[in-house]
């Protein structure tokens, strides 16, 4: 016997839920080197990285792996975290913190593979 | 003989218009349980005092309450435990409704247990009639053995703030039961429960706070039974749009 | 007439498990910084070579380096719990026998410091 078969919406949750995975797993295994060698060595002087040398790797095909894997997903993992603890933490406004939050997350994706692909190509 | 201060919180609708805590002095030994402590108290203090219980020996499920803020059967838990401080507060289980003293509501819980269909689904026509046995392998009863082991105390439901803040989410107890059905080889039923699986109260609410597999007297790990569940409905959406291109 | 409570914004401060999570969802925000600073990195490189200059200028600034440190930590605070995560989202099995957890947590680690001895081998020519 099959209980009441009122439609129940299907969440899109599962789409958020796999960029925030993908963005954790990134945001564990390539960010703390990424850290380490852009945000503290390199300015440290512990590496030598020149605006030539810097311009090169940035135009190569590897660079993707920068920034998809340092910026774009970890971008919308951070955003899915923030929208999420924002409504644990009872802001009424799920819908805009919902769009803001991946708002700025595609936003700060599509800057850094955008320019990734012009140096790729120019 | 010791005697430890055991603070309990008190509703009688009919006299309170909301809850306040009152302080009974127990005394205890080793094996005193906080159950015991209650039991007592309404022995020989104060025969008003309501609570639900049954086995007393952590199987039924029935004498979940917060002690010290944290959900707990207590048969399960002893006085000896709280000695340092002297004191200790049971309070009812949290996120439902009290009803009167330490006896709550928790019929959003048994909806939401009924709700996932919690039985053996099987659509082949000659499932029934054939009249055969089910034959089951110990490695496919392995695959779900862990999340039948719920004993629906509700201490998980106690434990997981997105219930606490939403009600209609299914919660942590109703999710493991599903995911024990989906796991079964005997069910054939997963396409049925996954559309409430698949809303935004069914695993989607969830947001891995883990705290309900901390509190489960039985080890379900109801946190692990949910997020598996979330891969199992990510997978049903994605095989939805090869459907539906079809 | 049952008495209804309703959860307070502060549940998470109630509980020491609560507060743990909280933190674990924190790690974000020194994360959210250092993409900032990427994307200025971005910004910057692709603008010349006095405006790279100047980036990696700022990013020596004391309170900048301090930000980004706890970023590092916060990236790894947030790889230990991920990792424990893992293996109970997607527990592997190798034929009859379930994969331990342990094995899985080590392994993801490995994985991190495998970016540590590529990153070392870009930047300075180390394996």
């Amino acid at each position: 016997m099959t209980t009441n078969k009122q439609k129940v919406r299907r969440s899109d949750e599962p789409i958020w839920w796999a960029l925030f995975s993908g963005g954790g797993v990134c945001f564990a295994v390539f960010v703390p080197a990424a850290i380490f060698f852009l945000a503290l060595a390199l300015p440290l002087g512990w590496v030598e990285l020149d605006h030539t040398q810097a311009l090169r790797a940035f135009g190569s095909m590897f660079a993707v792996v920068f920034a998809g894997a340092v910026i774009a997903l970890p971008a919308f993992h951070a955003a899915h975290r923030i929208r999420h603890t924002l409504y644990d933490l009872k802001f009424a406004q799920r819908g805009l913190i919902k769009w803001g939050c991946y708002g700025l997350a595609a936003a700060a994706s599509v800057y850094a593979l955008g320019a990734w692909l012009l140096q790729l190509v120019s | 003989m010791k005697t430890m201060e055991v603070k309990v919180q008190r509703y009688l609708p009919e006299q309170h218009s909301e809850p306040q805590v009152e302080c009974f002095s127990v005394p205890y030994d080793d094996s005193t349980s906080v159950l015991d402590a209650l039991n007592y108290i309404k022995e020989e203090q104060d025969s008003s005092l309501s609570y639900r219980w049954s086995c007393r020996m952590a199987i039924c499920g029935s004498c979940g309450f917060m002690i010290n803020g944290e959900p707990k059967l207590g048969c399960k838990v002893f006085l000896r435990d709280y000695a340092a401080a002297g004191t200790v507060l049971i309070e009812p289980l949290a996120h439902f409704p009290v009803e009167r003293d330490l006896i709550v509501d928790l019929e959003q819980f048994m909806q939401h247990l009924d709700a996932i269909q919690p039985y053996i689904i099987k659509d082949s026509a000659n499932g029934v009639t054939e009249m055969m046995p089910h034959r089951q392998t110990p490695a496919q009863m392995d695959k779900y053995q862990q999340f039948a082991a719920c004993i629906n105390c509700g201490l998980c439901y106690s434990a997981c703030p997105q219930f606490g803040l939403n009600p209609e989410f299914i919660g942590p107890g109703a999710l493991a039961l599903a995911h024990r059905y989906n796991l079964d080889s005997r069910d054939e039923g997963q396409a049925e429960r996954m559309p409430l699986i698949s809303a935004d109260e069914g695993a989607w609410s969830c947001t891995f706070v883990g705290y309900c597999s901390d509190v489960c007297p039985q080890q379900v790990d109801p946190a692990a039974a949910v997020n598996q569940a979330k891969v199992l409905s990510a997978q049903d959406m994605v095989m939805q749009l090869f459907r539906r291109n079809k | 007439m049952s008495y209804k409570p309703v959860l307070g914004r502060t549940w998470w401060l109630k509980n020491p498990a609560f507060k743990a999570y909280m933190l674990r969802e924190a790690t974000v925000l020194p994360l959210t910084f250092f993409i900032l600073c990427m994307l200025a990195g971005i910004y910057s490189l692709l603008r010349g070579e006095a405006s790279w200059l100047n980036w990696v200028a700022v990013m020596g600034n004391p309170l900048v380096l301090a930000l980004n440190a706890l970023a590092l930590l916060a990236s790894l605070y947030h790889a230990a719990t991920f990792f424990v995560l893992f293996p109970r989202v997607m527990p592997i099995r190798l034929g009859d026998k379930k994969v331990p957890d342990n094995l899985i947590v080590a392994g993801q680690w490995a994985g991190v410091a495998g970016v540590f001895v590529l990153a070392s081998w870009i930047f300075w020519g180390v394996l």
